[in-house]
């Protein structure tokens, strides 16, 4: 395991042009280029503040917008994360298969752009609130935090698909499907209060999933809680540790099995 | 380490699937029942490469040389059996792997070079060099999308070269480009042999390995079936594939060339000739119709193609009227001056205008020029050397 971090640290410089390799290619022949990383966010934000308006009839939540995005972009970067990763070793086989390279580096590369993305996102995200004069608390400091135990569990996650990929195809479907569910299942477009008071028994179950509890953290460094109430996006110390431990065993689990199956890459795919 | 290489008893296996069973429903459906079968592309390899050597592998299609190759670079892994490396490698195992249409050529070389470890401070002191060398000055700045595939080559050749590595693996990627790129590659590998660097070389032009290569080994099946100076493993490689190569036929068959023989000075027939002794090839043919003014040729080529020496009936000045039933056609060389190397002999009937084939034997047969002369080039011209002081 050393011998593989050690190599891979050697690689730093393949990771970092890999990575920039992603965003190039991407939006190499568009015109509009980097604004398309926005658009996914502005359409989701109008459909779902007028979906919510009239299914909340207007009024639970306030400042939709905010607290939509505070969860929606690190969620649509945990799914943008996992969708390129997945396949990202099946769909270089020309790399795979004709040289050497520490092959973690093509999930790694598709992590780091998309953390890419998600900062250009939060700036301009952040430029709108400071322009409607939006009021910060101080577990805004949190943030680093909060993104580096997502970018431990993302990556985790990443490394696992992406191997078993190379074996079972199915993987990539189950992942999209999975995905898809996860987003209703975590308080992002509507608020955890919703499910505390509609389903309070499922609440313990709700909170186990991960990704649950680190939306929860960004709503509440973000949409600053005090305004508003906890029902909107209340942490828990226990979810916070399960979280933690999870994301971790996740990036190291992730990073074993990958290692031991990563041998036999360039005559599977 | 003492060797720049060790394989120890190394084994590769590949599980031949019946389908491509990668579905999970396919999955649990041959869980029990084998759904490949076994293939053993190396068998019991044990190979040491010295330090600075230059090593060739040789060997039919699918012998197992890429195999070998990818087990060295931990591309993939044998199934027993264990590889030592002792240096930094770069190998080209495909030439431009990895390239990125739609990036730059300029781009790409910082991508390409990371890709073999190099960091963008070493490929920025050797950047124009690269460059030069791959000779695409005026179109570093386009997308290699738009670069024609001799282009791609040789920026892919140009920044492997380029990385100064302790071992350098290359798999047959020198049998693409034009010739003049190609000789520009060997010389390159020739400097790097010179600086004491360790080589080793899958092609399948293998006379090129007599050329380069301290000792040459031969696959066969997986197996190594000889390992040793270049010259006798190159030989027992063109016994073995001897017919297969190159070799062609074609013609109506009017006329049949039923018999070629190599003769030397004393009458034999052989495949052995000497710089400066005579060689009779002669041709005997069987006319299964009177054909009027045939001419029949033949002519010798070098391994690259390279026709040292052709003539015909016609081109001598000979009539050979109607011709009918058997009949022998003797070309007399009086004295062959090739040095050392293989030739092909192709030989030929046809009409004197050319536009009927009767039968044309294509590099079907072949002779190796030996010799004791020191001196080197492809010809031996007698050269008397006078030496003195400047006049004036
Ligand atoms: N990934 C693979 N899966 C199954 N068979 C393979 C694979 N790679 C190579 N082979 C087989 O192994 C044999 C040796 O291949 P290779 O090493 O490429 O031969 P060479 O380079 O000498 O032409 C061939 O029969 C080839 O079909
Ligand atoms: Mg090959």
């Amino acid at each position: 395991m050393i011998e593989r971090l050690k190599d891979l640290w050697a690689h730093r410089e393949l990771l970092w042009n890999m990575t920039v390799k992603e965003l190039k290619v991407k939006y190499k022949r568009s015109v509009l280029g980097f604004a398309w990383s926005f658009m996914t966010p502005l359409v989701m934000l109008l459909v779902f503040s007028i979906v919510f308006s009239i299914l909340a009839r207007g009024g639970d939540v306030q400042w939709y917008a905010v607290f939509l995005m505070s969860g929606l972009l690190p969620w649509l970067f945990f799914v943008n994360s996992l969708m390129q990763s997945v396949g990202s070793i099946v769909a270089n086989p020309g790399l795979v298969k004709k040289v050497y390279f520490p092959r973690e580096i093509l999930p790694i590369a598709a992590v780091g752009a998309n953390i890419f993305h998600f900062v250009l996102q939060m700036l301009v995200f952040f430029v709108f609130m400071l322009l409607i004069r939006w009021h910060f608390s101080p577990w805004l400091l949190l943030m680093p935090f909060i993104l580096i135990l997502q970018v431990v569990l993302t990556l985790g996650l990443a490394l696992l698909v992406s191997a078993a990929n190379v074996y079972l195809r199915d993987v990539q479907h189950f992942v999209e499907v999975a995905l898809t569910a996860l987003f209703w299942l975590s308080p992002i477009v509507y608020p955890v209060g919703l499910v505390a008071s509609q389903f309070p028994k499922f609440m313990p179950l709700y909170l186990v999933n991960p990704m649950t509890n680190i939306v929860l953290l960004w709503e509440y460094a973000i949409y600053n809680p005090h305004h508003y109430g906890p029902q909107v996006a209340y942490i828990s110390f226990w979810g916070i540790l399960i979280t933690v431990v999870f994301s971790i065993v996740t990036l190291v689990g992730g990073y074993y099995v990958f290692a031991r199956i990563e041998r036999g890459f360039a005559e599977q795919i | 380490m003492e060797h720049a290489v060790e394989v120890r008893e190394v084994s590769k296996m590949f599980k031949l699937y019946h389908e491509n069973v990668r579905s999970l429903k396919e999955k649990v459906l041959f869980f029990r029942k084998r759904g490949y079968e076994e293939f053993w592309a190396l068998r019991d390899i044990d190979l040491d490469v010295e330090k600075g050597e230059t090593l060739g592998i040789i060997g039919a299609n699918g012998s197992g040389k890429s195999t070998l190759l990818k087990c060295m670079t931990r591309i993939i892994y044998p199934t027993s059996g264990k590889i030592m490396t002792d240096g930094s490698i770069a190998a080209l195992l495909e030439l431009g792997a990895g390239f990125q249409p739609d990036l730059t050529g300029r781009e790409n070389v910082y991508l390409n070079a990371s890709i073999l470890g190099f960091s963008r401070k070493e490929v920025d002191g050797k950047f124009d060099e690269i460059v030069a060398f791959a000779e695409l000055e005026r179109f570093i700045d386009n997308y290699v999308r738009n670069y024609s595939s001799g282009m791609y080559i040789r920026l892919g050749f140009a920044v492997a070269i380029s990385v100064d590595p302790e071992i350098l693996i290359v798999d047959e990627v020198l049998a693409v480009g034009d010739e003049a790129f190609q000789r520009k590659c060997l010389d390159k590998i020739d400097e790097f042999r010179d600086s004491g660097k360790t080589i080793i070389f899958v092609t399948h032009n293998v006379d090129v390995t007599r050329e380069i290569c301290d000792r040459v080994i031969m696959l066969e099946e997986g197996r190594i079936v000889r390992d040793g100076i270049p010259k006798e493993v190159v030989n027992h490689y063109h016994q073995v594939m001897e017919t297969e190569e190159e070799a062609s036929e074609q013609g109506n068959r009017k006329i049949e060339i039923t018999e070629v023989r190599l003769l030397n000075d004393r009458g034999e027939e052989t495949n052995d000739f000497y710089t400066g002794s005579s060689m009779k090839v002669r041709v005997c043919y069987e006319a299964r119709e009177p054909i009027v003014d045939p001419v029949f040729g033949f002519s010798l080529d070098d391994y690259r193609g390279f026709t040292a020496f052709g003539t015909n009936t016609a081109l001598k000045g000979l009539e050979m009227g109607t011709v009918a039933g058997d009949g022998v056609v003797e070309f007399d060389l009086k004295s062959l001056p090739m040095l050392e190397g293989r030739y092909l002999v192709s030989v030929a009937a046809h009409s004197r205008d050319e536009q009927t084939v009767y039968h044309w034997q294509d590099k079907l047969y072949q002779f190796e020029m030996k010799s004791d002369i020191d001196d080197v080039g492809l010809l031996y011209i007698p050269c008397e050397v006078k030496t003195g002081p400047q006049a004036g």
